[in-house]
């Protein structure tokens, strides 16, 4: 059966007559044309402005990497790689206790933080309900904690009771740093791996132990490790949380239980200072952490987009 | 909620192997019960239950022990510390009045700045660029983010100041009617310089998030201004940037909390001062400046002191990122709108004819 | 017997033409030589002012043909060929402006896709607001004749501040309906819009397309056979030839082609084979 329209109208208002209908369209349709190179003419405009917003974006990254080039190369030596600073005024010298300094306190809280994240995100992966989400929630909130109040809490808790600054504490300050994002990344990462992949495993006998180990690593791994190297190449540039707790020197130490210094310590130490040989070793410092850094970052990327390209 | 029952998968499987188990996964873990439910290995058990603990009190110890180091400051000054705008270690008087004022003026200008370019940046990036423009343009603004404030702030002391004293503070001190807010100060470092080293430092947050905000609005929704003869910047104005709404709140207060808790690269272009600030040219101190410009030589009370700006910084951007975090959380369960009311819902109204 | 332009323009009586479209195919893909073809040579006529449906299975190309009228497809990978008129409108002429087309042919989408954040009025003249309609009065006078028409006024002319998203579905999907019909098109395209509602809504948005077709030419995409024959002056059948290519099988008006099909495809399918 079909339809007809129908005929009797009912329309108290008038506006729906035919000419009224008639009216209101030619009224829409000529401020449509009318208007239509205008409109053309704001957005193209506005695409303009945003680029030119984007170029704007892109300035402070272009001038930190070229002045810190510029500035910096020149005070890179093999001795600013291998000796330790000397008084102001002697020649020579450079920043190997801060390099050695980061290599041990970054590496004591990754040492920590990696093993504690990934377990953490495991719990958080597996379990589900109120306890869970409000670990996630927590996690989340700590990753936004500024890291001079991490900083100033590992003073509080160890510095003081303890009586003296240490390496070590820095470690702790930077693995409280870390452990939001890793267990984040990990989780993250895990979460990629489909439910039935658990189900069935388990249900082959597998121990759950196992079930994690191969099963679900396997697949999260790219994501995991990427996640971690981001979070190490974060803890490298902080300077707040070891201020308060390395303390910096200027003499070589192995030993984490005294203070130490970091790249960011002398960054900081000599950049304030009004010797512009100090301030070229600053630059070169930051030259190196940079490169440090962004080697780590854009490498985690490189190495995520390659990973999850072959996963199949 | 889980319950996750004791016995292992063994116990499950062996009851089991005798009854025809249907093919596949799913019907495997129905078998073991319902989902979520994940047999537990004690040492397995003990590695998670462990980890969370670690972290559960790691967090717990961390509002300790500040809120411990900081009471004799808030015993001393009562609880008048927060507004008290005088710190004079001679006189053992603390505030914190003056920080805040401080951080909120510098970060508030920071957001001035770093809004509309994220915004703008965002849509260059989301929605006018070709594809394959758009992906490494953003990984370059991103990669801004994983430059470490420290190294900011030493370019902002050795590389802006000198512009800002030379050409900068100079030039906005000629322009009519808004020069008075740039009265004084001829340093070169001070507000307005930490204000724009706080909005570097907030653009990558705010671009990423602003984008991943506006690539979110779906298909259909801006279709449905283009199927009304919108140009594409009426659909992007009417469509996208309304509808990533929740985003951009969210990227504003993440990158907010972000700025809050800056203090190195704000401690280096500041210049110190713990008077309230006559011009957006003057020094200042921030929350975060004032900690690690005053605690190396601070003792006893004014230790304390200091710590408690630090509780009170933590206060700031706990509310900042817990607010962001609920923004975020927030948008994926709209639709519990309140009640309509009840002759909207029943309509039966007659179709003219 | 298919029927071609000239064929609906003397079989279907003295009809004026709404829409005609001759030796449309839609591909999709960048590469030249390996586009894929998402359905093939469709010469249709939409009579003006009647309900044409675009009937078949999913995946037919019956969405795709509807999406080119209004030249959504221009934001897509998809190319279309062929010509495409709506009166003497040529829709894809080099001269002709997408915006402009859009304003003569208004949309319907499977789900409601009101604007969240605005009120139930400024949903309603969104797209008057677009074009550069800024008066008032007459913004208030077409919303009250869109409404009136989409059996809305009623309900919300004491609400109008109301955000929109707060109508139920029914509601919601005859908004749309008022949006669109508020720009005052004389095509306008339905695409399954009441996949997504319970079955009152759907009767009485069916209700409406009829009322509606008196003054607007309608097509209305739908892969259920009842809807056509309910609401439908003519069908288009569309199914998948043997290289899953989209085709247009058979059109005549819909009594003829439910009672007395000529193309042994379109019989099986109407008379339930599958589909």
């Amino acid at each position: 059966m079909t339809a007809r329209p129908g005929t009797a109208t009912q329309d108290p208002s008038g506006l729906l007559s035919p000419e009224a209908m008639a009216r209101r369209r030619d009224v829409v349709r000529h401020a449509s044309r009318t208007t239509l190179r205008r409109r053309r003419l704001v957005g193209n405009g506005t695409r303009i402005a945003c680029y030119v917003a984007l170029i704007i974006a892109l300035i402070p990254l272009v001038a930190l990497i070229s002045y810190t080039i510029e500035r910096g190369v020149h005070g890179l030596s093999v001795a600013f790689f291998t000796q330790v600073p000397v008084p102001q005024g002697v020649p020579g010298g450079g920043i190997y206790n801060a390099i050695i300094g980061t290599l041990i306190i970054v590496g004591l809280a990754a040492a920590v933080a990696i093993p504690v994240g990934l377990a953490v995100a495991l719990f958080l992966v597996d379990r589900r309900g109120k306890v869970a989400a409000t670990i996630r929630f927590v996690a989340d909130v700590m990753s936004g904690v500024p890291s001079i109040a991490i900083g100033v809490f590992a003073y509080a808790l160890i510095v003081v009771p303890s009586g003296h600054y240490s390496g070590i504490t820095g470690s702790f300050a930077l693995a409280v740093l870390m452990l939001p994002i890793i267990i984040r990344a990990d989780e993250v990462a895990m979460r990629t791996v489909p439910e039935d992949l658990w189900d069935a495993a388990l249900a082959l006998g597998a121990r759950p132990s196992r079930v994690a180990r191969s099963v679900v690593l396997r697949t999260a791994l790219p994501g995991i490790v990427t996640g971690n190297l981001l979070a190490v190449a974060r803890a490298v540039g902080e300077t707040a949380p070891l201020l308060f707790t390395a303390l910096g020197s200027t003499v070589l130490e192995t030993n984490p239980f005294q203070p130490m210094d970091a790249m960011p310590l002398r960054i900081l130490q000599d950049g304030t200072q009004a010797d512009p040989h100090l301030q070229t070793v600053a630059w070169a410092t930051a030259l190196v952490l940079v490169a440090f850094i962004l080697v780590l970052s854009i490498g985690a990327r490189t190495f995520a987009a390659y990973a999850t390209r072959h996963a199949r | 909620m889980s319950t996750d029952s004791g016995g292992g998968a063994h116990g499950g499987d062996e009851s089991h192997s005798a009854s025809p188990a249907p093919a596949g996964p799913t019907g495997i873990a129905a078998l073991l019960g319902a989902r979520g439910r994940r047999p537990r290995g004690g040492i397995y058990a003990g590695v998670r239950w462990g980890g969370a603990l670690v972290f559960v009190s790691v967090v717990v110890a961390l509002v300790v022990s500040l809120v411990w180091q900081a009471a004799p400051a808030f015993r001393h000054s009562g609880f008048s510390f927060i507004f008290n705008g005088t710190w004079n270690p001679d006189t053992e008087q603390f505030g914190a009045g003056v920080f805040i004022i401080d951080t909120l003026i510098t970060t508030g200008i920071g957001l001035l700045i770093v809004i509309p370019v994220g915004i703008a940046t965002a849509a260059a990036l989301s929605e006018f660029l070709p594809r394959r423009l758009a992906a490494p343009l953003s990984t370059c603004v991103d990669l801004l983010a994983a430059v470490p404030s420290i190294v900011v702030g030493l370019w902002g002391l050795l590389v802006l100041v000198p512009i800002f004293q030379r050409d900068v503070e100079p030039f906005l001190q000629k322009i009519p009617v808004v020069k008075h807010l740039f009265g004084g100060g001829d340093l070169g470092s001070g507000i307005l310089l930490a204000s724009v080293v706080l909005a570097v430092m907030m653009l990558p947050t705010m671009v990423a998030l602003t984008r991943t905000a506006l690539q979110g609005v779906s298909v259909a929704d801006r279709e449905a201004a283009l199927a009304l003869g919108g140009t594409h910047w009426q659909v992007v104005r009417r469509a996208v940037i309304p509808g990533a709404r929740g985003g951009i709140q969210a990227a504003v207060t993440l990158a907010m909390g972000r700025a809050l808790g800056e203090a190195i690269a704000v401690a280096l272009v500041i210049g110190g001062g713990v008077t309230l600030p006559h011009s957006l040219l003057a020094n200042g101190t921030t929350l975060g400046s004032a900690v690690i410009s005053f605690f190396s030589e601070a003792i006893g009370v004014q230790r304390s002191a200091v710590i408690g700006l630090v509780v009170v910084l933590l206060v700031f951007t706990a509310l900042a990122n817990i607010g962001g975090q609920l923004l975020i959380r927030g948008r994926s369960s709209k639709g519990h709108e309140a009640a309509l009311p009840d002759d909207l819902i029943t309509d039966t109204e007659a179709v003219p004819a | 017997m298919l029927d071609s332009p000239a064929g609906a323009a003397s079989g279907a009586g003295r009809e004026e033409i709404g829409v005609s479209l001759e030796h449309v195919t839609v591909r999709y893909g960048k590469v030249e030589n390996a586009k894929q073809v998402a359905v093939r040579d469709v010469s249709l006529v939409l009579p003006k002012n009647q309900v044409t449906a675009l009937l078949g299975p999913s995946g037919c190309g019956k969405t795709t043909i509807l999406r080119s009228i209004n030249r959504l497809h221009d934001h897509t990978t998809g190319r279309v060929t062929g010509v495409i008129r709506i009166g003497d409108l040529d829709v894809y002429a080099k001269d002709t402006q997408p915006e402009i087309v859009r304003t003569r042919v208004g949309m319907v989408f499977q789900r409601p896709n009101l604007f969240p954040t605005l009120s139930i009025f400024d949903n309603v003249v969104a797209g008057l607001r677009m074009n550069g309609v800024k008066k008032r009065e007459f913004l208030r006078e077409a919303a009250e004749a869109a409404l009136r028409q989409a059996a809305l006024w009623n309900s919300v002319k004491d609400r109008l501040g109301l955000p929109a998203v707060r109508l139920s579905g029914g509601q919601q999907q005859r908004l749309c309906i008022a949006r669109a019909l508020a720009v005052e098109p004389e095509v306008l395209l339905l695409d399954e819009p009441c996949s997504a509602l319970d079955p009152m809504a759907s009767a009485q948005i069916e209700e409406l397309i009829v009322q509606l077709s008196a003054h607007v030419t309608i097509a209305l995409v739908t892969h259920n056979l009842f809807q056509a024959t309910r609401i439908s002056n003519r069908t288009a059948v569309f199914l998948l030839n043997d290289d899953h290519v989209g085709t247009l099988v058979e059109v005549g008006s819909t009594v003829d082609v439910f009672s007395s099909p000529q193309d042994p495809r379109t019989e099986a399918y109407v008379t339930g084979h599958f589909g």
